[in-house]
This record gives C-alpha cells, sequence and structure tokens, in this order.
C-alpha cells in the first residue's frame, strides 16, 4: 500500500510538472534541474538504506563519514516525506540490532517517521531485540514509546498480540512498566487475561502503589474479566493514560499532513478521556445514570469457551464495531446505564429479551419514583434526566411503561407546573389505554388539573393531547398495515386491543378533548392562543381515515365549532374551513369504499349528520347571508334581534361582513373602487366583484377557505340566491 | 383509587404466552403493563391491585426456635434494623452465595481503598463477608429463602491476635409475599423486597451499591406509615394474652408551632380490654374470617385511643399523625426503623413490612 501510494504521488508530481513545460520553456529547464536533483536525493536515499541494512556489526562509529552522511540522507527523507514500509524495516533492525552500539541507535530511532505504514513484522522483530541484545534502559523507553506514537499506523496486530506474554514479561522492568502497561493496554483481548497475569499487576501494585497506569489496564482487565479483579477508580482521577511527550509526534503529523494522508486517528485515540463526574456529592442519587459495566455473574449454563467470544457493551466505540459484533454483544451490568450511551440506545432497539427491559424499566421505575413522587425536586439534575429520559423515548419512538406507570401516580399529586414541558412530553408518549380505565388514569387528573390551572398549562395539555392522539393513530396506522386483515395492536403494546377497542379509546380521547376544549374556551374568553391548540388537535382528529386508516371520525363539539367559525381573527376562521374540508374528503371517501368494499363500516349515521349540519350552518352563514335561519343551533328571539338595531344581522357574518374579513373587505373595495369615497360593502356582492373578492381572499393566503369553497360550494352564482347544495352523505 | 376487582387476579401464572409472529419491531411488546387487561406478561398491574390488605392473620404462637438456627434468631431480634425496598434481583442465585461473598468482600477493599485494585478470589484480611441462607424463615412455598449477611472486620488498632468482630450485618427477605406478584416474574429475577441493615452508613452504601451493580436493582427507603404503625398496635396488643406487652406507647406529632410531640403510653391491661371491647365477637365474623383482623377493628381501636386522649386533655390526635410504636414485643418508628424483641412476632412483623416493601414496587 505504502508503495502505491509513494508511486501515485510522484506520478501526480511528475503529471503535474508536465503540464507546467507545456507552458513555459524557461520554467521546464528549472523544473528538470529540480527533478534531477530529486532523483539524485532518491538515489542517495536508496544508496544510505542500503549502507544501513548491509553494514557489518562492529563497524567503528567515531569518524565513521559514511555513517554520518547516511544519517543525515535519512533523517532529512524522514522528516520531509516520512520513510517507507521497507526502509522502516531496515532501520530498526539496523538500530535494535545494536549493530554500531547505542548511539546511532537512538539517532536512528528517533527519526523513525513513516510515511505510511509501520510493517507488523518489523515491531515484532524489534521487541525480540529487547531481550537480545543488551540495549539500555532509556532506549528500550524510547522504542517502547515509539511503538506507542505509531501504534495506529501498524499494518496489523495479531501477531503482536501473539507475543502478548512476551511483552507482558517486560512489565517487571520499573521504567519500562509504565509504557509497557499502555501497550498492553491497547493490546488487550479478553483471552489475555489470566489469573497469574492479574496477581503479577497486583504485586506490581503492592510495590509501587497507586499508580495510574497500573490502575487503567487493571480496570481493563475487569471490564473483561470482572470476576478475577476488582477496583474502584476514584471520581477525580481521568481515565485514560497520560499524554508523553513524545519527540515523533509533530514530526508526524507534519509528515501526514504533507503526504496528504488522513490517518485522522494517531495516538490520540487510544485515550477515552470520560467526562469529568461532578465530584460534588449528590443528593439525588437515583438520577445518576450508573456507569457502562461488565457483567458479574452471567448465566451459568453459558460455557467458558462461548463467553470468551462476548464482547461487552463497554468496548464498543463505533456503530461499526456494533455491527460486526451484533451478534455477541453482552449486556452490561446495568441496564440502566444503556440510556447514557447513544451507541447502547442503538442497541437497545433491537434487544427483545423481556427481563432485559424489565431490568431497565425497574431501574427507571424506582428513579422516577424516589426522585418525583416520593419527593418533589426541580434541580438541574432533575431537568436533565427528564429531558435525557425524552430524548431516550423520542429516538425509540415509544415510551417506556414504568414511566407510564409513574405518571398515572403522579398525574394526581403533580400541581401543573413543576417541569411542565418534561412531564407533557413524557405524557404525550404513554401507549393506548383500554377505554374502560383511560378516565380514571388519565381523564380525571387531567380534568381536575386543567380547570385549575392558568392559560399556558391549557395550551400545553392541548398540544399533549394532540401529540398523544398522532402518537396512537400512527402507532395504528404501521401495525394495522403490518397485520393485515388482524388489525389489533397486541404486537406491540402488551395490552390486548381489538380494533373496536383501539376505536372506543380514540373516540374517548377526542370527546374528552372536545369537553375540555369547550370549556376552556369559554373559561378564557375564546382565547385566540387556546383556540389555535385546540384546532391543531381537530386538524388530526378530521385525518383519521384518510391519513391513518382508522374508520373513525368525531366531529368538533358546538363548543368549539362555533366559536371558531365566529373567531375575530382570519386564521381561525381558515383553520376551521380546512379542518371541514378535512371532515368531508374523509367522510365522503369512508362512504365510498364502504360502498365498493360492502364492508360495514361504524362511522355512525350520527356523525353525518352533524357533519352536514355543521356545513350548512357555515355556508349559510359565510356564503348565504341566512345565518338566523331555522334548524339551526343559534336560536336568537326576532325581537332581541330587532333591539340590537343591527341592519339585516342574518349578513353580519358573511365573507364580507364576518369581524374577521371586514378588514378584508374595506381593502379590497379601495382597490377596486378607487375613486369611491363612500364605502359601499354591500356592492361587492355582485356578481363579478364577489368573484374577484374571493380570488383577493385566497391570494392572501387562505388555503383553508379555499379548499373549503371549491369542495362544498357547488354552484357558483350570485349571493342571496338559492345555491350551494352541500348536503351530502 | 380503587382497586380494579378481581379479573386481575385471575390471569394465569403459567405465562403461557402466545409466541406472535416475529416483527420487525417487537420492543414493545415485552412491556410490562401497568393496566389490568391481560397482561402478556401475567403481572398483576402495579396501580390497581397491590394496596395494603385490608385484612391479615392473627399472630399465631409460632415457635420459630424448632425451624431456624438459635443463633441466626438471636441475631435477628434484639436489635434495630434500618429498612429498605429493593426491587427484584436479576440473576440471583442462592446457590452462589460462597462466590458473592468473595465478590462482596473484594468490593469492599476496593472501595476503601480507591485506585487499588483487588483480587477477586483472594480471602482479605480486613473484611470477612460471609452471605448465608438464613434457613427456615420462609412462610409460603413461594418465598424465596432469606439470605443473611455479615460483615466481620477487625477494629483499626487491634491487637494482632485479636478475632474478627462483626461489624455489619443485613438481610433481604420475602414473607409471604404477594403470590401475584411473585409468580408475574420470570425466573431470571429473584424477589426479597425487605432490606434490613445495621452497622456502619458506609457499610450498608458500599453494601448496596455491590447489590446494585451485580444484581441490577435499586434501593430506596422504606418508610413505616401511619396505616402500617396502627396495624402494628393492632397486631401487638392482639398478642397480650400469649406474651406480656408490659406496656404500649405511642408518639403522635401534632402540627402546632412550635412542633408538638406527644408521647402516649397505655397500661398493657388497659389497651388489652378495649380492644377486647373494639374487636367483632367471633361468632359474628363469617367462618373464614377467623383469626383475623380487620382494617375496621384497628381504626376503631385507634379512633378510641384517641377519643380516650381528647377526654382527658382535650387534645384531639386525629389531626397528629403516628411516628413511633412500641410495646415489649417491638418497636416501629416511621423512619424505617425497626425492632423486633420477641421470636415469636417475627414472621408476623415481617410478613406486614414485606407488604410494605411490595407496595413500594415502581412495576
Amino acid at each position: 500500500m505504502a508503495d502505491t501510494l509513494n508511486l501515485s504521488d510522484s506520478d501526480r508530481s511528475s503529471s503535474s510538472d508536465q503540464s507546467v513545460t507545456n507552458r513555459s520553456n524557461n520554467r521546464s529547464l528549472r523544473i528538470a534541474e529540480k527533478e534531477r536533483r530529486k532523483n539524485e536525493a532518491e538515489d542517495s536515499f536508496v544508496l544510505a538504506v542500503k549502507y544501513f541494512s548491509e553494514v557489518e556489526e562492529g563497524t567503528p562509529v567515531f569518524g565513521n563519514d559514511q555513517l554520518d552522511r547516511n544519517l543525515e540522507v535519512v533523517e532529512k527523507v524522514a522528516f520531509s516525506k516520512g520513510l517507507s514500509p521497507e526502509a522502516i524495516s531496515v532501520l530498526l533492525e539496523f538500530a535494535m540490532s545494536l549493530c554500531m552500539g547505542n548511539s546511532p541507535c537512538v539517532r536512528v530511532l528517533k527519526c523513525l517517521i513513516p510515511a505510511s505504514v509501520v510493517p507488523q513484522q518489523a515491531v515484532v522483530r524489534a521487541v525480540v531485540w529487547l531481550n537480545v541484545s543488551k540495549i539500555p534502559i532509556s532506549t528500550q523507553v524510547l522504542f517502547i514509546k515509539w511503538v506507542l506514537t505509531v501504534f495506529d499506523l501498524i499494518d496489523a496486530k495479531d501477531q503482536l498480540r501473539a507475543i502478548y506474554g512476551f511483552i507482558f514479561s517486560f512489565i517487571t522492568e520499573e521504567n519500562l512498566c509504565p509504557y509497557i502497561c499502555h501497550l498492553l493496554y491497547l493490546l488487550t483481548r479478553k483471552e489475555n487475561v489470566h489469573l497469574y497475569r492479574v496477581r503479577k499487576l497486583l504485586e506490581l501494585q503492592s510495590k509501587l502503589g497507586r499508580q495510574p497506569f497500573l490502575m487503567h489496564l487493571l480496570s481493563l482487565y475487569k471490564v473483561f474479566c470482572p470476576e478475577l479483579v476488582t477496583l474502584s477508580i476514584p471520581s477525580r482521577i481521568r481515565s485514560g493514560f497520560k499524554s508523553y511527550n513524545l519527540p515523533w509526534k509533530s514530526a508526524l503529523m507534519g509528515v501526514q499532513k504533507r503526504n496528504g494522508l488522513q490517518v485522522s486517528s494517531s495516538i490520540s485515540s487510544a485515550f477515552t478521556v470520560k467526562e469529568k463526574s461532578i465530584s460534588r456529592k449528590r443528593k439525588h442519587c437515583h438520577l445518576d445514570l450508573p456507569a457502562l459495566s461488565s457483567a458479574l455473574n452471567k448465566e451459568p449454563q453459558s460455557d467458558l469457551t462461548s463467553r470468551r467470544k462476548m464482547v461487552p457493551l463497554v468496548q464498543l466505540s463505533s456503530f461499526s464495531q456494533m455491527l460486526k459484533n451484533m451478534h455477541r454483544i453482552e449486556l452490561p451490568a446495568q441496564m440502566g446505564s444503556l440510556l447514557g450511551s447513544s451507541l447502547a440506545l442503538q442497541y437497545l432497539d433491537c434487544v427483545q429479551e423481556e427481563s432485559t427491559l424489565l431490568r431497565l424499566n425497574f431501574w427507571l421505575g424506582c428513579a422516577l419514583h424516589e426522585e418525583f413522587l416520593f419527593c418533589s425536586q426541580t434541580s438541574e439534575e432533575a431537568l436533565q434526566f427528564l429531558n435525557n429520559l425524552l430524548s431516550v423515548q423520542h429516538f425509540l419512538q415509544e415510551g417506556f411503561s414504568s414511566s407510564e406507570a409513574f405518571l398515572y401516580k403522579f398525574l394526581n399529586v403533580w400541581d401543573g407546573s413543576l417541569l411542565r414541558p418534561q412531564i407533557l412530553g413524557l405524557l404525550s408518549n404513554i401507549p393506548v389505554i383500554p377505554s374502560t380505565q383511560i378516565g380514571r388514569l388519565l381523564f380525571e387528573p387531567l380534568t381536575q388539573l386543567f380547570f385549575t390551572s392558568s392559560l399556558f398549562f391549557k395550551c400545553g395539555l392541548m398540544e399533549c393531547l394532540n401529540n398523544m392522539l398522532l402518537k396512537w393513530l400512527t402507532w395504528h396506522s404501521v401495525y394495522a398495515l403490518e397485520d393485515d386483515l388482524d388489525i389489533s395492536l397486541n404486537s406491540h403494546t402488551s395490552i390486548n386491543i381489538t380494533l373496536s377497542g383501539f376505536k372506543d379509546s380514540v373516540m374517548e380521547l377526542v370527546h374528552f378533548v372536545g369537553r375540555l376544549a369547550s370549556l376552556g374556551l369559554q373559561l378564557e374568553g375564546c382565547n385566540t392562543l387556546l383556540l389555535s391548540f385546540i384546532l391543531d388537535f381537530y386538524e388530526t382528529a378530521s385525518d383519521t381515515f384518510l391519513k391513518f386508516d382508522l374508520p373513525l371520525v368525531v366531529m368538533p363539539p358546538p363548543g368549539v365549532f362555533y366559536p371558531a367559525l365566529l373567531a375575530t381573527d382570519p386564521v381561525s376562521v381558515d383553520r376551521l374551513a380546512y379542518i371541514m374540508h378535512r371532515y368531508k374528503l374523509n367522510l365522503t371517501s369512508a362512504k365510498s369504499q364502504e360502498k365498493r368494499t360492502e364492508q360495514a363500516f361504524h362511522i355512525s349515521r350520527q356523525t353525518f349528520l352533524e357533519f352536514n349540519h355543521y356545513l350548512v350552518f357555515m355556508v349559510n352563514c359565510l356564503w348565504n347571508c341566512r345565518m338566523f335561519h331555522a334548524n339551526t343551533d343559534l336560536h336568537v328571539r326576532e325581537e332581541l334581534l330587532h333591539k340590537s338595531n343591527v341592519p339585516q344581522p342574518w349578513a353580519r357574518f358573511d365573507f364580507i361582513h364576518h369581524p374577521a374579513f371586514m378588514s378584508y373587505a374595506v381593502d379590497f373595495h379601495q382597490k377596486c373602487w378607487p375613486g369611491r369615497k363612500a364605502v359601499d360593502l354591500d356592492s361587492i356582492k355582485q356578481s363579478k366583484p364577489w368573484s374577484w373578492y374571493l380570488e383577493y381572499l385566497f391570494n392572501q393566503g387562505f388555503d383553508g377557505l379555499k379548499d373549503f369553497v371549491h369542495s362544498s360550494i357547488t354552484k357558483q352564482v350570485t349571493p342571496g340566491d338559492e345555491r350551494g347544495d352541500s348536503q351530502r352523505r | 383509587m380503587e382497586p380494579l376487582g378481581e379479573s386481575v387476579m385471575r390471569t394465569p401464572h403459567n405465562g403461557a404466552v402466545v409466541q406472535r409472529r416475529s416483527k420487525t419491531r417487537s420492543y414493545r411488546r415485552s412491556y410490562r403493563s401497568c393496566l389490568g387487561t391481560t397482561s402478556r406478561l401475567c403481572l398483576t398491574p402495579a396501580l390497581t391491585t397491590r394496596r395494603l390488605n385490608a385484612s391479615r392473620r392473627a399472630v399465631k404462637p409460632q415457635t420459630l426456635t424448632e425451624r431456624v438456627d438459635p443463633a441466626h434468631l438471636a441475631l435477628l431480634v434484639k436489635s434495630e434494623w434500618q429498612l429498605s425496598y429493593v426491587t427484584p434481583l436479576y440473576q440471583f442465585r442462592h446457590t452462589q452465595l460462597k462466590s458473592y461473598s468473595k465478590q462482596l468482600s473484594a468490593f469492599i477493599v476496593a472501595e476503601r481503598q480507591q485506585g487499588l485494585a483487588v483480587e477477586v478470589s483472594e480471602l482479605q484480611n480486613s473484611y470477612r463477608v460471609s452471605l448465608s441462607v438464613l434457613q427456615g424463615l420462609t412462610e409460603s412455598e413461594n418465598d424465596p429463602e432469606t439470605v443473611l449477611i455479615q460483615i466481620h472486620s477487625k477494629p483499626l488498632f487491634a491487637k494482632q491476635d485479636e478475632p474478627q468482630r462483626s461489624v455489619w450485618s443485613g438481610w433481604l427477605t420475602c414473607i409471604q409475599g404477594s403470590p401475584e406478584y411473585l409468580c408475574s416474574l420470570s425466573k431470571d429475577f429473584t424477589c426479597l423486597p425487605l432490606f434490613g441493615s445495621r452497622g456502619p452508613e458506609y457499610l450498608s452504601r458500599v453494601v448496596k451499591s455491590w447489590f446494585q451493580k451485580t444484581f441490577d436493582c435499586c434501593f430506596g427507603p422504606l418508610e413505616i406509615n401511619h396505616t402500617s404503625l396502627q396495624w402494628f398496635v393492632a397486631l401487638w396488643v392482639d398478642c397480650h394474652s400469649q406474651s406480656n406487652i408490659q406496656h404500649l406507647k405511642m408518639l403522635w406529632t401534632v402540627p402546632a408551632e412550635p412542633p408538638l410531640q406527644i408521647m402516649y403510653t397505655v397500661d398493657p391491661q388497659d389497651a388489652w380490654d378495649l380492644w377486647n371491647s373494639v374487636k367483632k365477637e367471633e361468632a359474628a365474623k363469617e367462618a373464614e374470617e377467623v383469626g383475623c383482623i380487620e382494617l375496621e377493628e384497628v381504626s376503631g381501636y385507634l379512633e378510641a385511643l384517641k377519643s380516650h386522649f381528647y377526654r382527658h386533655f382535650r387534645l384531639d390526635l386525629s389531626a397528629g399523625i403516628l411516628t413511633q410504636v412500641s410495646t415489649a414485643l417491638g418497636l416501629a418508628k416511621d423512619t424505617g426503623r425497626i425492632k423486633m424483641s420477641n421470636s415469636r412476632h417475627v414472621i408476623a412483623t415481617l410478613t406486614l413490612l414485606t407488604e410494605c416493601a411490595l407496595l413500594k414496587m415502581p412495576i
């Protein structure tokens, strides 16, 4: 690989040289000169390397000009371009064999900057030389430091791992020990951890005391074999080996940069710098996520060989690694720790085992109960914990059953303001509740909270219930498709719910929101903000059949419909029109499907009647100027209308006079008849201006109205006439 | 919250779980339901059925000494225990107690000397831990065996030949735990919900932390609430005919400014007479309820005690709460401390406390 890289490098340079030659003759001479010099340099480098490979043992060092010259050549190349793998092999062999004594050895080691990779073979040979030749300790240390620096560039590690025991034996050398520990840390696999090695390390520990390098190696041993060794690391100690002052590091980075290589991970990847945990003593111990650690007592039946192959989750650091080991991942000792790592969450998503999830739920439930139910608190940690939980649930796209159980209890003691966004967020994640219990578990506490809390709580709750409905409907649409005919939710909730049971629950929820909304609007004087959140909900509710394939349509109650229709802001009216339009599409397509498949749908006659009723009123009000027609919900006595002195009361809520649209009508009037002094809005009602006015309104972005008018008003005749056969069933 | 009724109790325990078609997403299905419908895991739902029993058996004179090692029994009685609840232990095996002992002692040593590794299999000089089964301390066949944990150590400035002394002890137990709950757990879990400990706080903390790390369980404080304390009053007074209670002492905390604590002591004979007058006639009870104490009897008894107090001191104790109860048979504090002075009533006390602990389970 290194060769090809070098080749391509020179190729590139020569081709670029050529292009330059074509452009200017004058420059080409200079380039040729440069090329020649470069070739010369290369030749001398090759010769130098050749010298080092052939030099005889015992050649004197002092006054050896040849050696000096060759060393200089090698150093120059090394620090500018880096050395090829072959050169590294030769030089390392030369140095470690102490062919010419210690001083050239040190000098060579210091310039061993690889251009691409380091051949494993060379490193293994060098390690063997450590034992054979009498290398001074300081040089040995230098060599190990060099191995640590280039560790990630070594082309394979299998042979190095094979001599693990050999490397381990150097650990007794006091000066070498820290570096050997680091090297072992990088090499250790589960099969390398043995009791006799643990004992050796402990023996060293008793001799050297608390040494970070021993601690880190031992803690890795603990990850692999917690049954052999135990250790608790003080929280103030940073994990990872300390960064030595390594002479090659900057040169190596420079060479790599120049070669355009991105061997991104260099040595830094070996250090896992954990986020420093807050050292102060925590009051809320239940809110700490446990650390990922390997389980101590595994399944007793699993035999030793299969256990050897398991990979602790702690050891995985990337998604690709996880995918490779998917079949043999060992779960951590505490399931709660999964919530702290995004990688582990990916794995949690595929966990099938029930007891595994149960462990997680026990932990989570206990934390929630202890910290929020048995003592309420608003600390930063509590906030962080809940936000973390929310993002986990968001990632998994479902709520945990322990948080569900917690919420049912918590709602009864909640004041509605403590951690409101988080609690409402958790609440919107709860799965479908059977309709027999939904009232007791959910509606009773929520009703109390709703009527005793501020406007903002009301809006927040509406949003939460809308999200809840959305999630329920989404689950339904996903799993109903999977299950074909057998539309039941039992595949993904532990509660068996049939389609009709599910429909009942959804219906209960929509009716409940209808009740809350009607009363809430009254209490808050038809507040526009609240109305907007309520209309959000009905936007979801109006599309249950078309979007989510659920044959159920529930109309809004009059307490929501009329305040929205008679609202003073055009946005609410427009959104109501859109909602009515969606209702219409859902009902008509349900109807036609019913006819086509002859399947008995359970959308009741009552729903159609209600819809028609609303539709007629809306058309009469906005279009026909016949607002106080008989058979409507609004009964105002004639005398009262007279008394109010409102001229033409029946036309006060048409598109022109509706308080929400009046300003548009005036604006339109001015644009249409700029010369007129007196504003006569009634003149818009003539056929031509009326259609222009509608066009004008639609251009203001009232798409809901546009859809509504196009779908529900069939004959476009002048207002006042009998029009709009809107009754559809 | 009202109990749901019997429908939930009848869910089969044998876990006749229908294997569902394999799904791409089968994650959610393994969730325990907290509702009463037929749950996949056949669990009694947390919210609806688990409540404190409204009726319990009067204490039978039990001769535990025949079943339980007297040395163990002596350890259990006569000292005050701090109580906690524990969620079910994962992969706990009663057969592995020896190796757990080694692990725990290594863990304690490692925790004591932060940053120094400790070999697990080695025998620790400074701490000797023994986990053992407290044989015989069970009541129903569903109850897992009680586990006793003892930690021995030498005092800091001990002589060379001085023997190690017991510095900390604790136990995990489950006496007459709700069979519905116990059976609903898969066999990976061992439910020993009641944890009592005695000794230095740091050792309690380390032991708890080891259990949490090893069996993926959680500990939480177990307070003995007002109702449970009232039950203790009734259960102990009811025993007076068998073993003299000598006195009935109740500590009430009344919300006044400054806070008022009232120690209410009743003569044993008076307490017994009053109890008999409140207790329903055995004949009036239905056949199966003979020998049981009903919740209404308990509250009736407490009402009578309160009204007696009111008559003398013009102070209504209903406004306050009961925080401590003691007789010659035992002592119970609302902070979760308990002392069982008479071995004959150990089972009854632990049964009530197991119930309290199970009520604390998050799911």
